[in-house]
């Protein structure tokens, strides 16, 4: 290489260097927050935000607010992320157990739940479980995604079955005779995030099981209510359901159903809601239910979503105010309808909204929330809880029995992997 | 010294040329160094220091948003207790084993099947590359329908020639689910394979054939006896870095199975992730990923080592 291109290639590298420190945008003039969001599944919710919400608090009060959203599933990275550099948005989404593993990373914002529960009707009880630690808010719960019962009118007719039935054995009485007419039904058993919760626990709650008392101590996953559940999970798979939802993740069971492969799933209303758009004659013959009831009633996962504000924002009061007012019903309401009722809100004010008239199907999800709780009820949420979700030992303790092993064993290899995870507390 | 040191005192000193950046910054030492500083940096940057600070967490209790206290190989001593972990090390021996093994002879094969004469070769040798090319999470979907009993050409074709309804179902059952990975990722990994030997294949000397040849070698010796052993070096770099690719796979499980069933497909990585982000238990998700490092750092100072050997 000759001495004047060397020093070329020097040059270039420097200018290069040089063009990426400078700073490429100027910045604002007022403050700016940042508020993270996972994708909606209802698109003209996250637009609702971008162009209504953020624009009109812009107008009032010259702050300026960005939505940033990631993708489904990436919320948690994206927040231990921003946690771990105290970098990134200002407020965030947070999903089911997320707001008790960042609770020291959370401002307080009592005030706001505080204020909002007795201008809107009222806290549903697990509005208060989802957000509240030690009788603080920490996170401000904005709605449930509830997962219930979604079923053909037609096939469930065809064997003379006009109404969904009301117990976990009628149910299976009913997907016995559906499976010989090869209208089976499709529950996921699988290592997706949430439609596998969203019919287990409330299956296990409805037998008596718990995994842990609300000590947040003792496992009490051995029990026979819980080996109850179990039985009763292997013969609705094994007389009622396709093989494969032993694989299934989330999407799983809306491409069965758009597949007319299934009669009966448990899922969010995203299957009614993309049916009317998509497969208008699927649509017809969907229809909605509360899960069924078992011996000890009848239960429901609380899928929920909260926001929450970084202690370590530097627009913390910019923030503040901003969850407050968005959280006032003038703006809340308007952005619940624009989903229609796919985000149950949490506030008993909402009960009758109008929001809930726009498909009567879904009146299921508002009444549900009565009976909704967090993953590991009626254990208090935290980290040991998270950790069995994320290694998905109720699943599959589920799943291994559906497959063929033996109550006794799973429920073994369930207790003794919750009892690691709650010994290293 | 000091007595030497007389004779030298007569020779005057050279004159020193002035000093200049430019001059300095041209001799070779040091332009070389200059070049190689921002990779260097770059790697102490993205791969040293998040390696150094992912074995300082394996040795913390580390909930995330919390502080960290350390408890030495705490997370390691519970890692061993949990028999979903030791699932995970028998799920990523396996599939990388055979993923590896699959790929190695199918690549092979691949080589020489591209190496011979015939029409639209380089056409057809730039589309083999496409299975590596596609980006992973895009082709692992369009499998995910593949194999998916509703939609499956698979299963259509099986049921076209008598298999009972629906079909097998290709991520259901543990041992399938297993085999569909591997399937999927030695697809994913053969054109790697493929023209890396190809490469390896056009530098062996036509002379090498025509003295076997000539000796009256068969086409196996020939093979045996010339193409094996000249490749056998970049046979075993591909299979080192195919070996590492494979054993900290992700994207693949993750989109496909997540682990399931019942963490039949569960990797490292996936395990690994889970515990760390859906858990927030950075130390002993941490620990998890750590535990790969001495299985795939014996391997690579084995195959290191033997290379030496055999140069």
């Amino acid at each position: 290489m000759s001495k004047s291109s060397r020093r070329d290639v020097l040059k270039i590298a420097l200018a290069g260097a040089g063009a990426a420190a400078l700073p490429w945008r100027a910045k604002a003039a007022g403050p700016t927050i940042t508020m993270l969001h996972e994708s909606s599944f209802i698109k003209v919710f996250d637009e609702f935000f971008q162009n209504t919400l953020a624009p009109n608090y812009e107008k009032e009060t010259g702050v300026k607010v960005v939505y940033e959203i990631t993708s489904v599933g990436s919320l948690p990275t994206r927040d231990s992320t921003i946690i771990e550099t105290q970098a990134g948005a200002d407020l965030t989404m947070l999903g089911l157990l997320y707001p008790f593993l960042y609770q020291d990373k959370l401002l307080d914002v009592t005030d706001i739940g505080e204020e909002i529960g007795k201008k809107q009707g009222g806290w549903y009880d697990v509005g208060k479980e989802a957000g509240t630690i030690d009788g603080k808010w920490k996170a401000i719960p904005f709605s449930n995604i509830g997962q219930l019962m979604n079923w053909r009118t037609d096939w469930f007719a065809e064997i003379g079955v006009k109404t969904f039935p009301d117990t976990w054995e009628d149910l299976y009485e009913v997907g016995k005779k559906l499976k010989a007419k090869d209208h089976p039904f499709g529950f996921e058993l699988g290592h997706g995030f949430g439609d596998n919760h969203g019919w287990l626990y409330p299956l296990l709650w409805s037998y008596g099981g718990h995994e842990v008392e609300p000590d947040g101590k003792t496992v009490v996953i051995d029990s026979d209510e819980t080996a109850k559940a179990i039985d009763f999970a292997r013969k609705f798979f094994k007389d009622c359901m396709l093989d494969d939802v032993l694989s299934w993740t989330d999407v799983s069971n809306n491409k069965a159903w758009y597949a007319e492969q299934i009669s009966c799933t448990n899922n969010a209303q995203s299957i009614l809601w993309l049916a009317k758009r998509d497969f208008p004659e699927i649509a017809k013959v969907t229809d909605q239910a509360m899960n069924p009831q078992g011996p000890k009633g009848r239960f429901h996962l609380m899928n929920s979503i909260s926001h929450g504000i970084f202690n370590f924002s530097p627009e913390k009061q910019a923030s503040h105010d901003f969850l407050r007012w968005l959280m006032d019903e003038k703006q809340l309401g308007a952005w619940y309808a624009s989903a229609d009722s796919y985000y149950q809100p949490v506030l008993h004010g909402y009960d009758n909204a109008p929001m809930w008239d726009v498909e009567p199907r879904n009146k299921p999800f508002r009444d549900a929330m009565a009976t909704a709780h967090l993953p590991g009820w009626p254990a208090p949420p935290g980290r040991q809880l998270a950790e069995s979700v994320a290694k998905y030992v109720v699943v599959d303790m589920f799943a291994k029995a559906c497959a063929g092993a033996s109550t006794k064993d799973v429920i073994k290899a369930a207790d003794s992997q919750l009892r690691d995870i709650y010994r290293a507390a | 010294m000091a007595i030497r040191a007389e004779e030298f005192v007569g020779i005057a000193p050279r004159p020193r040329r002035p000093f200049t950046l430019g001059e300095w910054v041209d001799r070779g030492t040091v332009f070389s160094w200059l070049m190689m500083a921002p990779p260097i940096l770059f790697i102490l940057a993205f791969v040293g220091y998040p390696f150094c600070y992912g074995i300082f967490l394996s040795l913390e209790n580390r909930p995330v948003a919390q502080p960290g206290t350390f408890i030495g190989l705490g997370n390691f001593i519970k890692e061993a207790h949990d028999p979903v972990f030791w699932q995970v090390v028998r799920n990523t021996f396996v599939y990388t084993g055979v993923a590896t093994l699959l790929k190695m002879v199918g690549g092979l094969g691949l080589a020489l099947a591209m190496n011979q004469d015939f029409k639209f070769k380089n056409i057809i040798r730039a589309l083999l590359l496409l299975p590596f090319i596609v980006p992973t999470v895009l082709s692992t979907v369009a499998f995910m329908w593949m194999l998916d009993p509703a939609f499956s050409v698979i299963n259509r074709v099986l049921i076209g020639f008598g298999w009972p309804k629906p079909g097998p179902s290709w991520l259901g059952s543990p041992i399938l689910a297993m085999c569909s990975i591997i399937a999927i990722n030695t697809w994913r990994g053969l054109p790697f394979y493929g023209i890396t030997l190809l490469a390896g294949l056009q530098t062996v000397p036509v002379e090498l054939y025509e003295a076997a040849t000539i000796d009256g070698a068969s086409g196996w010796q020939r093979f045996r006896y010339v193409t094996l052993p000249i490749l056998q070096p970049i046979i075993l770099i591909v299979t080192l870095f195919s070996v590492i690719f494979t054993f900290a796979d992700f994207q693949l499980v993750y989109v496909l199975t997540h682990g399931g069933p019942q963490n039949a497909t569960a990797l490292f990585a996936t395990y690994a992730f889970d515990i760390a982000m859906g858990s927030g238990q950075l130390g002993l998700g941490a620990a998890v990923a750590l535990a790969m490092l001495p299985a795939l750092a014996l391997l690579i100072v084995a195959i290191t080592l033997y290379l030496r050997k055999k140069s």
